[in-house]
């Protein structure tokens, strides 16, 4: 892999102050990046909205960033380089410390104790109940409205809390979480372009289960993927666990449906191996060739290009499957929320953490190229090469065959929904989502451990619980 | 008249410091007091202040954004995790995993001890051998265990298949695999045996120094009474070893019933809630949920139980010791 050398070619005066610093050289460690498709030259601004920023800091000037190491590790190596040349063209001693997904929250958790440590963390899902330890990021949230355009639903309501009024994080970018399936296995069930619906899922899954003793891939376990899963089947049934001004909605008859579906699904497609899966083991079922449908973002597919080609090459796509009423919602995999504890006090630092994520989010083609696509920007004006009219998910320069396998993403948005839909993510959402109630709640009534209702019932009881508690410390209230 | 002539008194010459600390240390009750210290502040900062915090916490609505203790909510947060059904589960499971590795420890670890006491040929292999769970990280062996208890890839039940356990003509058939992290009692079991081989060496070590030092002459009396290999273990062996045993127990169940990882990386507490203990429930809602009040509640909830037990069994240590 050569060497990545960056020319500073020029200032460019754009709204009084734009450096403008070129990564040609990026591209020659991309390999499989082409001519047509190459990410724009970087731009590091001065200028966001009403906010205004130096060139250069002051010399001692330090950035610490803790951010999960990424799923695609084609991407650390790209946001390793490009931290180190942002800290060299603004005179910023800047150190990324990726950790493991799973050690997000408690080292943010220490850290507020400590009351030191980085002075960016980078959250994977909203960290609403850290709020009283976050610095409001409003100024960076209004800038980066003023100067991109209207923000992603699923991050705007995933960084900003209506009952304390207050951005607590700025969400640079998500990542859809569509339906994968087995082109040829559900072509000879009759279903050529995939499920479409959560009817088509439980008639062509069983189907295909018969046949070829294959599962259908949903897990029930406690992990994220499996509670995502539970999300998107209740919200495509017309369920959801509050609504858009944080009441508790969670014991009706439409969460009840969804959960009698799942039985009939486990009873009829499934095996026991998905109570105990964990975040990867979908990824893992589906590349080994042993699932027929799994829900995940496409890290799962970038893997099977590397290491099971003949999978990657039978996998479909599908945007969420339809519920009953039409409905069909699926969550964000993950959010990219930049958080700055309040022990942040030099204004300097405070400054160029700020510059930072609003540079980020100004050269975000480049993040999404080099995540393989698996990062969505936040605010869609920034990539127009990813989202637009014969776009990079047109043509995918990551070797997607055919070319054109992941463009059904350019409508993501339209069905994603987030954490706390219809309504914001508070830390009463947050809790649920950590407790993992809603997948233990599946798992309970496949296993015949709870009728249908019963779970319904004991979970809804556990959630309005969570509510009371929260409501009353003042982070769920009118409008949330 | 002679007059008395005596030598002037020398002024005797301070002693020096050097001297006043020889002194001092000559005192045993000095000397105990300096040599235990650096463990009483050990204690005392490391595991005293840290206690004394979590009961606090417990009892404040500390959030993991605002962790001060400045708003005391008597023992709401207590009430609170007792109504949650997944407490009760994570109680039991705590309980149950903790019992059945001890009584799985003291077996094994008595088996054990009996062997490695004895010489035979490549004991030195054997012994390292034995060790190597306990040296091994606690992730890397519970990523191992995973693998080998894999719902799809398990090797164990490539074997069960193998053998005609498993598979379509198998005595348990027609399935192919057991799902030993996706069923909740092999799950537990699966928790059990993976926590059991980890400190399994553990307990070996301490039971092991108990039983070299029991003299040779006790055992070759024993012999010549004519005590069989029972009889000797039930009557002779077992009671000189039952103060150490104890000891032994007692580290293992603290270490078992505070160990997060296995549960976390073996099933992460599913199916459901099934295999969820109080530690990883504590962390995932303290931590994870952001509830330092609620964490600190479930995690404090066993501490009288465990204290009153470790005080009955080193009191009971102690007296068996005297006799």
């Amino acid at each position: 892999m050569s060497k990545h050398t960056l020319q500073q070619i020029s200032h460019i005066h754009r709204k009084g102050f734009v450096t403008a610093i070129t990564a040609t050289a990026l591209l020659a460690v991309s390999g499989a990046a082409q001519a047509a498709g190459d990410p724009p030259d970087i731009e590091f601004r001065t200028q966001y909205g009403d906010m205004s920023f130096p060139e250069s800091f002051p010399d001692g000037t330090e950035l610490r960033i803790t951010q999960w190491s990424h799923f695609v590790p084609r991407y650390d190596e790209w946001f390793e380089e490009y931290a180190q040349d942002w800290g060299d063209a603004h005179n910023v001693d800047v150190t990324v410390n990726f950790i493991n997904l799973a050690d997000l929250s408690s080292t943010l958790s220490a850290s507020i104790s400590a009351g030191e440590g980085a002075t960016l963390f980078e959250m994977v899902a909203p960290p609403t109940a850290f709020i009283d330890g976050l610095q409001s990021l409003d100024d960076v949230n209004e800038a980066a409205q003023a100067e991109f355009g209207e923000q992603a639903g699923t991050c705007a309501r995933s960084s900003y809390l209506p009952a304390k009024d207050q951005w607590y994080g700025f969400c640079h970018g998500w990542v859809p979480d569509p339906g994968d399936y087995r082109r040829s296995l559900w072509d000879d069930a009759g279903y050529p372009e995939g499920p479409e619906t959560y009817q088509d899922l439980l008639e062509g899954g069983a189907q295909i289960y018969e046949d070829t003793g294959i599962p259908v891939g949903v897990g029930m376990s406690p992990e994220i993927d499996s509670e995502f899963y539970a999300r998107a089947l209740i919200w495509s049934h017309g369920g959801s666990i509050q609504d858009e001004n944080g009441n508790v909605t969670f014991d009706s008859e439409e969460v009840l449906e969804a959960v009698k579906f799942q039985q009939q699904l486990y009873n009829n497609a499934m095996t026991p191996e998905v109570f105990a899966w964990n975040a990867a083991s979908n990824n893992q079922t589906f590349i080994g060739g042993r699932a027929s449908y799994i829900q995940n973002s496409i890290s799962f597919y970038r893997s099977a290009q590397e290491s099971a080609p003949e999978i990657a090459a039978d996998t479909g796509f599908r945007p969420g499957l339809e519920g009953p009423r039409g409905d069909r919602m699926m969550p964000s995999h993950v959010w990219f929320i930049y958080t700055m504890p309040d022990y942040v006090e030099d204004e300097d630092t405070i400054q160029a953490a700020k510059k930072f994520m609003l540079d980020l989010e100004g050269n975000y083609a480049n993040a999404s190229y080099y995540s393989k696509f698996y990062n969505f920007p936040a605010f869609p004006s920034t990539a127009p090469q990813l989202l637009g009219e014969d776009s990079w998910l047109d043509n995918d320069p990551w070797g997607a065959e055919p070319a054109d396998k992941l463009s059904l993403l350019k409508t993501a948005e339209d069905w994603t929904a987030w954490l706390g839909y219809p309504g914001y993510a508070n830390p009463a959402i947050s809790e649920v989502y950590q407790s993992e109630l809603l997948s233990s709640m599946m798992a309970d009534v496949a296993r015949g451990v709870k009728t249908p209702e019963e779970a319904v019932s004991d979970t809804a009881e556990e959630i309005e619980q969570i509510f009371a508690k929260w409501r009353e410390r003042g982070y769920v209230g009118e409008g949330n | 008249m002679s007059a008395q002539v005596s030598e002037p008194v020398r002024a005797r010459a301070p002693a020096t410091f050097g001297e006043r600390l020889a002194g001092a240390l000559e005192r045993p009750r000095v000397l105990g007091s300096l040599m235990l210290a650096p463990a009483v502040l050990y204690v005392v900062f490391f595991v005293g202040v840290p206690f004394i915090i979590a009961i606090a916490l417990s009892m404040s609505d500390a959030t993991a954004g605002n962790p001060s203790i400045d708003t005391f909510v008597g023992l709401d947060n207590f009430r609170a995790v007792m109504q949650q059904e997944t407490f009760w589960t994570a109680l039991r499971n705590s309980v149950i995993i903790t019992t059945l590795t001890v009584v799985s420890i003291v077996v094994l670890a008595t088996i054990a001890v009996e062997i490695l006491s004895r010489e035979f040929r490549g004991k030195r292999l054997v012994q390292v051998l034995f060790m190597m769970p306990w040296a091994m990280p606690v992730a890397l062996s519970a990523i191992t265990w995973l693998w080998l208890l894999d719902s799809q890839f398990s090797p164990i039940d490539w074997v069960l298949v193998q053998i005609g356990i498993l598979g379509p003509d198998g005595l348990f058939g027609p399935q192919r695999h057991m799902y030993w992290l996706g069923r909740e009692w092999l799950g537990i079991l699966s928790v059990v045996f993976v926590d059991t081989w980890r400190t399994l060496p553990l307990a070996t070590i301490i039971v092991l120094a108990g039983r070299l030092s029991i003299p040779r002459e006790r055992l070759e009396q024993a012999q010549i009474d004519g005590a069989g290999f029972f009889r000797t273990l039930f009557r002779v062996i077992l009671p000189a070893l039952a103060p150490v045993l104890i000891v032994a127990i007692l580290f293992t169940a603290l270490l078992v019933i505070g160990e997060i990882s296995s549960v976390d990386l073996l099933t992460r507490g599913g199916p459901g809630h099934s295999t969820q203990i109080l530690p990883l429930w504590a962390y995932l809602k303290g931590i994870e949920s952001g509830d330092l009040g609620q964490g600190a509640a479930i995690a404090l909830f066993l501490f009288p139980v465990l204290l009153a037990a470790a005080i009955v069994a080193l009191r009971f240590a102690s007296r068996l010791h005297k006799d």
